[in-house]
């Protein structure tokens, strides 16, 4: 008996039921974060766009403008506030409107500048 | 009226011909006069082959009576009318065609003198009832032929080319004569239908002896391997018409001359003639597109894929010898039919390529496929003709080369019918050959036709060929001859079961064309088809997307982009495939039979600096010239070299060989 | 009418459009991938899809090399300019209807600004229908992005939210 055969019958199928179920490799995908917009003051947003090494984030008067589509995951917002930003478990992102991949998320407080 | 008077009117015409290209091939009126005389002749050749075709042979006529100069002894048989018909048939196309490509020079009256020379005395060697007749007319028709090769005899090349086909042509044809002569003596008579009805009087040794010298002198002309050395030295350097004589019907001369030993003077031969014929021919199909494959000089190419077309008919021819020596009268003449078909065929097709390739040449100055290409669109006429002429040849349906092909291999197939084992695989074997030699026919005729006429021009020269002034009728007058052949290929089959049946005495047809239009090969039961259905097929297959697609043309939209060239931003020509690179696999496969050699030069062997130019260089060994002739010619010469102090330039000791031949030949009297 | 209305009208039909032109696709599509200076990160990804854990040929898509043949135009990379004329070659060459596809957050104007050697977006060079974020997009992500493609699943990033109390606009 070829040995990939009883290897096969041991294992059984390796083929994700993806979309028809979920698979559980999703849950350890790096992926864009998500914010705590209570927290998001105006002094945290500046930072955070100035730590984004792909223009992900920018603020623009008191919203904080997020690109999900230019985030790369590299989770350098979540390092530089790590109670804003959280890593946000979404992998499931294509769109047919690039407009909709940009996500406004209100500042709280005042402008510093 | 009889075929023979008929074929006397050809004669006339190309006599008058020859005459008038003689006296006035300066002028272009001259040459349009000599041409409407040859066509004239062709036509009446045409029409007097046919005609005897389906007659049964004619007597035979004696003319002149002089004791000096002898007599003409003249038959015309039906093997011969199918000759005489393909004569005609490429005499009417090159007639159309030479007004046209030549231009009238010193050297054009000699050359149309020799041409229409050449065609008479092929008439003659046709019509030959004698054996010196037949010897005359061969050895005339061989020097004519010479004189056409030889139409720029300032040329090195030209020269050397022409050399080749005389020296060959010469050694067959004393082989020839040294077969005649045996043949003439053992049965006493120099009459050739009396020498076919004495045939059995030959004794088994001396007639196998007669077979044997026939079939290498008339290999020497026909071009089996490995006889075949003149033919890509001649063809290249020959005016295109004069290659499209050669090999459209020289060549057939020498299958003539086969047929003629094999089929009609010493029929009966044992089972080991047909083999040898056989296996020969099998070899030169295979050898001829093998080495069709590495060349890039157009006519080369051509030239070796006649070597490789006359193997096919001799394969076939010995086939037909090995189901006779094993009593099988059906498949003998069938085969033997096949032969004679495949032969018409490839007249046809043959000289429509090399009148067209003469078109490419004198368009844009080269032979070379890797100089040219695009070429459907700078020459449209020439394209569409040369590529009916090219699905002849490769032998795709529903052309004639398809129907004589099939033909043949279905023959082939019943090798079980012998009874022997070892005879029939080596029938299959013959039959595996000839499919090789098929599929590689296909591929050698795809780079042929893409290369040179597909793509885009890779030199300006390509760039810059026109159409206009140049010769289409001959050579669209041979394409259309190509689909009648096919299309009307159960009647050209029924005509040639007469000749055969007037041959061999086989009746063929009942089995072979039951209906109007299916051919079944030998027995029924086998196999058949259709080649008129066929034709008709696949026409309509052809035509009904065409049809959908210009019916739906209006709504449609359709968008014109560039062809995909890999999203390259500038597609140059010279990234096509070339003639070599296309070829280079079977280069590889077969190197045993090329055993290339290579040379390389670097500028500089400095792996890390700039090396300059680098000069690559490869060749395939010519193993026929150098491992037989080169041998042969050395010795000769060695022999020369030993006899040389007989000629000392002593006044002397010539009179000396005078005196002491006397003496030897008085006391030789004397005893 | 008011112009919002137009807007919104032609927005729908548009959206109504590519919808039919992506149904002929639903479950026989030819993908040509195409690489204007990715990191090939996403082409490792997307190679993965034919390995047997995501196996994309169950789901009736297959990669084709020629464009002539291909239905769906996936492009990674941040349209660097000298593929300019290979990007619309390609383009060009791939018969109508066909869908494009930028994946990647390079594709989508992340990572590189534009400037003397890339455009810094895909949709900047060549139209495209469907974006896939993700750096690289995991073969599950590709997936999902081409099942949208051929409208077999809705986008839904539209309607994610980003913040943890869902307030976004």
């Amino acid at each position: 008996m070829a040995p990939w055969f009883l290897r096969g019958l041991r294992r059984g199928v390796v083929t994700t039921r993806y979309p028809a179920r979920r698979d559980s490799s999703a849950d350890d995908l790096p992926t864009p974060p998500r914010f705590r917009a209570g927290e998001m003051t105006h002094e945290i947003a500046e930072r955070l766009a100035a730590v984004c090494p792909s223009q992900a984030l920018r603020r623009d008067g008191g919203v904080l403008v997020y690109d999900v589509g230019a985030c790369t995951a590299c989770g350098r917002c979540e390092e530089a506030a790590p109670g804003v930003a959280a890593p946000g478990g979404q992998f499931e992102l294509a769109v047919t409107r690039r407009a909709d991949l940009v996500k406004r998320i209100p500042l709280r407080g005042e402008a510093s500048s | 009226m009889s075929p023979l008077q008929v074929l006397a009117g050809a004669a006339i015409a190309w006599a008058a011909a020859g005459a008038a290209g003689l006296a006035a091939g300066r002028t272009r009126a001259g040459v349009r006069v000599t041409c409407a005389l040859s066509g004239l002749g062709g036509a009446a050749a045409l029409c007097g082959g046919t005609w005897s075709l389906i007659s049964a042979d004619s007597r035979l006529v004696t003319v002149g009576g002089s004791k000096i100069v002898g007599s003409l002894q003249l038959q015309v048989t039906s093997l011969a009318g199918v000759f005489i018909a393909l004569l005609g048939l490429v005499a009417v196309a090159i007639a159309a065609y030479v007004p046209r490509y030549h231009e009238p020079a010193p050297g054009t009256s000699l050359y149309l003198g020799a041409y229409n020379l050449a065609l008479l005395a092929s008439l003659a060697v046709l019509a030959a009832g004698g054996m010196v007749t037949f010897l005359v007319a061969w050895e005339t028709m061989a020097v004519a032929s010479y004189l056409i090769v030889l139409r720029r005899p300032r040329r090195d090349d030209v020269a050397a080319g022409a050399f080749w086909f005389l020296a060959l042509s010469e050694i067959g044809f004393v082989l020839i004569v040294a077969a005649f002569v045996i043949l003439a003596t053992k049965t006493g008579s120099t009459a050739l239908p009396v020498m076919a009805a004495r045939a059995h009087l030959v004794p088994g040794a001396w007639r196998d002896a007669v077979y044997l010298l026939a079939l290498a002198g008339f290999g020497f002309k026909a071009g089996l391997v490995p006889l075949h050395v003149w033919l890509p030295e001649a063809h290249p350097v020959a005016p295109a018409d004069g290659s499209a004589l050669l090999s459209g019907l020289i060549v057939k001369l020498g299958v003539y001359g086969i047929a003629l030993f094999a089929f009609r003077l010493v029929p009966g031969l044992p089972a080991w003639a047909g083999l040898v014929t056989m296996a020969l021919g099998a070899v030169s199909a295979a050898v001829g597109i093998l080495y069709a494959m590495s060349e890039r000089d157009l006519k080369r190419f051509l030239a070796f894929s006649t070597v490789e077309n006359i193997g096919i008919i001799v394969l076939a021819f010995g086939a037909a010898m090995l189901f006779g020596a094993y009593h099988q009268p059906d498949l003998w003449a069938f085969l033997l039919l096949a032969g004679l078909y495949q032969a018409v065929n490839h007249g046809t097709y043959k000289t429509l390529l090399f009148l067209e390739a003469g078109v490419v040449e004198h368009t844009t100055d080269t032979r070379d496929m890797d100089a040219l290409g695009g070429l459907v669109h700078r020459l449209r006429r020439t394209a569409v003709i040369t590529f009916v002429g090219t699905l002849g040849i490769a032998a795709l349906p529903p052309l004639n080369g398809f129907v004589s092909e099939w033909l043949i291999f279905q023959g082939l197939f019943q090798g079980f019918r012998t009874g022997s084992h070892l005879i029939g695989i080596l029938i299959v074997l013959a039959a595996a050959t000839l499919g090789l030699t098929s599929g590689l026919a296909i591929y050698a005729f795809v780079r042929a036709y893409g290369i040179p006429f597909l793509g885009m021009p890779r030199t300006r020269r390509a760039a810059a060929a026109h159409e206009a002034g140049q010769p289409v009728a001959g050579a669209a007058l041979l394409a259309v001859a190509c689909a009648a052949l096919a299309v009307g290929a159960p009647v050209v089959l029924a005509a040639l079961d007469r000749a055969i049946h007037t041959l061999t005495g086989v009746q063929l047809r009942p089995v072979l064309l039951p209906g109007k239009l299916t051919v079944i090969p030998a027995h029924t039961g086998f196999s058949g088809f259709s080649p008129t259905y066929l034709a008709a097929f696949l026409v309509a297959v052809t035509a009904v997307p065409v049809l959908i697609y210009l019916a739906g043309r209006p709504r449609a939209a359709t968008r014109t982009v560039p062809v995909w060239d890999g999203g390259i931003v500038a597609f140059k020509p010279r990234m096509q495939y070339s003639a070599m690179t296309f070829s280079a696999p079977t280069r590889v496969t077969f190197d045993a039979l090329y055993q290339p050699s290579v040379s390389l030069h670097r500028a500089s062997d400095d792996p890390a600096g700039i090396s300059g130019p680098v000069h690559y260089e490869t060749r395939t060994t010519p193993i026929f010239r150098r491992h037989l002739y080169q041998p042969v010619i050395r010795a000769v010469e060695w022999f020369a070299d030993v006899l040389r102090p007989i000629q000392s330039g002593d006044v002397n000791l010539y009179l000396f060989y005078v005196f002491a031949t006397v003496l030897v030949a008085y006391l030789l009297g004397a005893l | 009418m008011s112009t919002s209305n137009d807007a919104g009208d032609t927005a729908r039909a548009a959206d109504e459009l590519r919808r039919r032109v992506a149904r002929q696709f639903r479950r026989s599509l030819h993908i040509r991938t195409l690489d204007t200076g990715s990191c090939a990160a996403c082409e490792q990804e997307i190679r993965l899809l034919t390995a047997p854990h995501y196996d994309l040929h169950r789901l009736g898509f297959f990669f084709t090399p020629a464009p002539r043949h291909a239905d769906l135009l996936m492009v990674t990379g941040p349209a660097v300019r000298a593929m300019d004329v290979a990007a619309r070659k390609t383009y060009d060459a791939i018969p109508d209807p066909k869908i494009v596809v930028a994946t990647g957050a390079c594709a989508l104007g992340g990572v590189y600004q534009p400037d003397l050697f890339v455009h810094g977006a895909v949709d900047k060079v060549l139209p495209v229908d469907v974006w896939i974020p993700g750096c690289p997009p995991s073969p599950l992500a590709l997936l999902h992005g081409l099942l949208v493609a051929v409208d077999r699943l809705a986008a839904k990033a539209a309607q994610l939210s980003f913040t943890v109390t869902g307030e976004t606009r």
